[in-house]
């Protein structure tokens, strides 16, 4: 066997010692992740693995090894930028992150409602990007919530979950019956809890901060109202649901309760929603601006605390790229969105698990395990033998976040100017 | 003191930069009783007022204050301009910058957008009242009535009355009285006014505790429709549940309370004809101290346009 070579370092979601055996045609089966496969790598307690012949022997202590992120929300197309480049430096800065596959939004570049869309984007992640990409179809043509997309169609490219993006389906009607028409695919429907008519030309949370900056605010409730309204129907059809983007309390209680009942429904929230609040928008800050909008110091804790226990499945960037033009707009004009994949692992190490407040195996089940059982349900027909990559953590390195980082090709991230801790390696070969 | 470039909101000021600008507008107002009215304080000085909203008072206003301190005034009509055509903030002000402005006085329907154009150039920006956020000017005209009336604001007692949600002209004025040492009360149609734990302001729902909490000044702001997407209240309860009615005049007369508004003003809405007419009314001298206010922050302000010549 050649290229191989073994690592001695900590294997994150157990905190034990272990000895990886990287080459081709290795691989591991890890019951205690959901049966999670990585690929050409084998762990094993460190000292029991006998090295094969030829093998470089490479001393990672103090560092961590651990599958590589999935992250079941991000946005490719960066505004101004062709679409091939836009597939290339997102992939670069999904790597970076520590991410090595991702759910790709439908956005106005990439409107996956048709065939034809999505051949294309696949061609390119196939020439241009190292990161996998999945892309999501819409639930309507063109993401205008009035006509139905052609989920056979899309099923048939791949396609195993369906979101109109930023847009909340407001026509209750076509939702209702695109659900019941795709129970039947197994197709799974990802939205934001949301009642339009009550979120329409709000900018912000209402509180101290929109009083202060005179932006109308964004009603809570008007999330919790959405959330019930969605599981009400998923229920009634039959539809796999998957609550994206929770932002509040009540929204994670609303999840809390119908997993109690026994529906079966996930939900994710975004970093910035666990980091962030309203205040953060300070003077207009207009790399603040978010859908759904940053919240209370009280939604922050109940987001985590709703990670923790399960009731939020997954962590994800809701990686949204705006041009530093449209972002020097004032904040009522200018588009709502952040980056986050160039930094996603070392901003979750240094803000949640440095601290204590979130463990590395809670890590690896909400930035991993479940986006990706979501991503790639067991039934799904094109359940391939899909097997992640690990890679190598350096908790160690502390800097300052630069644009110079930054590789995604546009700087609407909020961790610029910030000091992380960690350094990703990925691809480990 | 550090010299000030721009103005856009009250919250930005010292205390004593607003007193500086209360003072001065007194003197500034002394001008107005002398046979020329003008003095060349801003004499070779270019204005240009910016207006995205219409605007007839606060406008003229601002053209007048510029004109009694000489300075040049250029008027940028939006509705003729290239704004229609889809040019963005940011062109629109490079464009301008382009012309050597020294101030430029800008109004526009969104809050935040003076402060955007004030990092983005080297003319003093006033902020001539920005979506629901501030509107400074008007604050220092307020401030400076009351001073007059009263000889001093700290220790009065100011309610604003009606839409404070969406209103820039509560949100300013607040400021100012509150830094003075007033104090401020809110009463309106619920929807319309945000919560005292956002606002720190004590918020009233009826005209009975208006005159149990006993102010001296009632401050009627105007029912703005325009800034509303969908019905925020009954429309036919207004003037009846929060309106200076007839009955309401007689009690504040009683009282010998004053009564304020920002203009334009809704007969029959906000304020009965009555109540125009009443003798502690100081709209009007709102108005006119609103020339003088705005003179006095004209004067006031540094542009970073100028050479050393």
């Amino acid at each position: 066997m050649t290229n191989t070579y073994i690592l001695n370092a900590t294997w994150a979601p157990t905190g034990e010692k272990c000895d990886i055996c990287l080459g081709p045609g290795k691989s591991s089966s890890f019951e205690k992740l959901g049966g999670l496969r990585t690929c050409d790598a084998e762990i094993q307690p460190a000292g029991s693995m006998s090295a094969p012949d030829g093998a470089r022997r490479i001393d990672a202590t103090g560092k961590l090894v651990m599958p590589a992120l999935f992250d079941l929300h991000a946005k490719v197309e960066v505004p101004g930028r062709s679409k091939r480049e836009s597939v290339s430096r997102t992939g670069q800065a999904a790597a970076q992150g520590g991410v090595w596959g991702m759910l790709v939004i439908p956005t106005r570049g990439f409107m996956f409602d048709n065939y034809a869309t999505l051949d294309s984007f696949n061609d390119a992640v196939t020439q241009r990007s190292a990161t996998e990409m999945l892309p999501a179809g819409t639930i309507s043509l063109g993401a205008q919530g009035a006509q139905q997309a052609p989920y056979n169609t899309l099923s048939a490219r791949g396609v195993n979950i369906l979101t109109d993006g930023d847009r909340v389906p407001d026509n209750l009607l076509m939702l209702h019956r695109a659900m019941k028409y795709a129970a039947e695919l197994n197709l799974t429907f990802a939205i934001r809890g949301d009642v339009p008519a009550l979120t329409a030309n709000t900018y912000m949370h209402p509180g101290s901060t929109s009083y202060a900056l005179g932006l109308h605010g964004t009603p809570a409730c008007a999330e919790e109202i959405g959330i019930e309204t969605l599981l009400r129907l998923a229920e009634d059809t039959g539809a796999r649901l998957h609550i994206q983007t929770v932002s509040t309390a009540e929204g994670v209680e609303s999840i809390r309760r119908a997993k109690a009942r026994g529906q079966a429904v996930t939900a994710e929230v975004a970093l910035h929603h666990l980091l962030y609040t309203h205040e953060n928008v300070g003077d207009y800050d207009t790399t603040f601006k978010v859908t759904p909008p940053l919240r209370e110091r009280s939604d922050c804790e109940a987001l985590l605390a709703g990670v923790k226990d399960g009731t939020i499945d997954c962590i994800v960037t809701d990686h949204t790229p705006c041009t530093p033009f449209d972002k020097k707009q004032d904040f009522i004009s200018a588009p709502q969105g952040m980056t986050a994949l160039d930094t996603f692992l070392p901003a979750l190490y240094t803000h949640l698990v440095k601290p204590g407040k979130l463990s590395w195996a809670e890590l690896v089940q909400a930035c991993c395990v479940a986006p990706l059982s979501i991503a790639e349900p067991q039934d799904s027909e094109s359940d391939t033998d899909a097997s992640v990559p690990l890679l190598l953590f350096d908790p160690e390195p502390e800097y300052t976040v630069t644009p110079d980082h930054i590789v995604c090709g546009t700087m609407n991230n909020p961790q610029i100017g910030t000091t992380l801790c960690g350094s990703v390696t990925l691809p480990l070969q | 003191m550090n010299p000030r470039k721009d103005l856009l909101t009250i919250g930005s000021l010292s205390t004593e930069e607003i007193n500086t600008i209360l003072d001065s507008a007194t003197a500034m107002k002394d001008i107005f009783t002398k046979s020329v009215k003008k003095v060349p304080a801003l004499k070779g000085k270019s204005v240009l007022t910016l207006f995205y909203e219409p605007s007839t008072r606060t406008r003229s206003s601002f053209e007048v204050a510029a004109h009694r301190l000489s300075a040049d005034v250029t008027t940028f009509t939006v509705s003729t301009s290239s704004v229609v055509k889809g040019e963005s903030v940011h062109d629109t002000i490079d464009t301008l910058m382009s012309m050597k402005m020294d101030y430029i006085i800008v109004r526009h329907k969104h809050s935040g957008i003076p402060a955007v154009i004030a990092r983005h150039c080297k003319a003093a920006v006033i902020n001539a009242g920005d979506g629901a956020h501030a509107h400074p000017s008007q604050a220092f005209l307020d401030a400076f009535t009351i001073r007059e009336k009263y000889g001093e604001v700290a220790g009065r007692r100011v309610v604003i009355i009606g839409d404070i949600l969406h209103s820039r002209v509560a949100r300013s004025t607040s400021c100012i009285l509150k830094r003075l040492g007033a104090e401020v009360a809110y009463m309106g149609p619920g929807p319309l006014v945000p919560l005292q734990k956002h606002t720190g302001i004590p918020r009233f729902t009826n005209w009975d505790q208006i005159f149990e909490w006993r102010p001296d000044v009632i401050y009627l702001l105007r029912v703005q429709n325009e800034r509303m997407d969908a019905p925020f209240f009954p429309a036919g309860d207004y003037h009846q549940a929060f309106g200076v009615t007839e009955e309401r005049l007689e009690r504040i007369d009683d009282l010998n309370l004053s009564i304020m508004h920002p203009g334009p003003v809704n007969r029959g809405v906000e304020i009965c004809d009555a109540a125009m007419d009443y003798r502690n009314t100081l709209i009007n001298d709102q108005v006119e101290n609103g020339i003088a206010a705005r003179m006095s922050i004209l004067y006031h302000l540094t542009p970073q346009t100028q050479n050393n010549d």
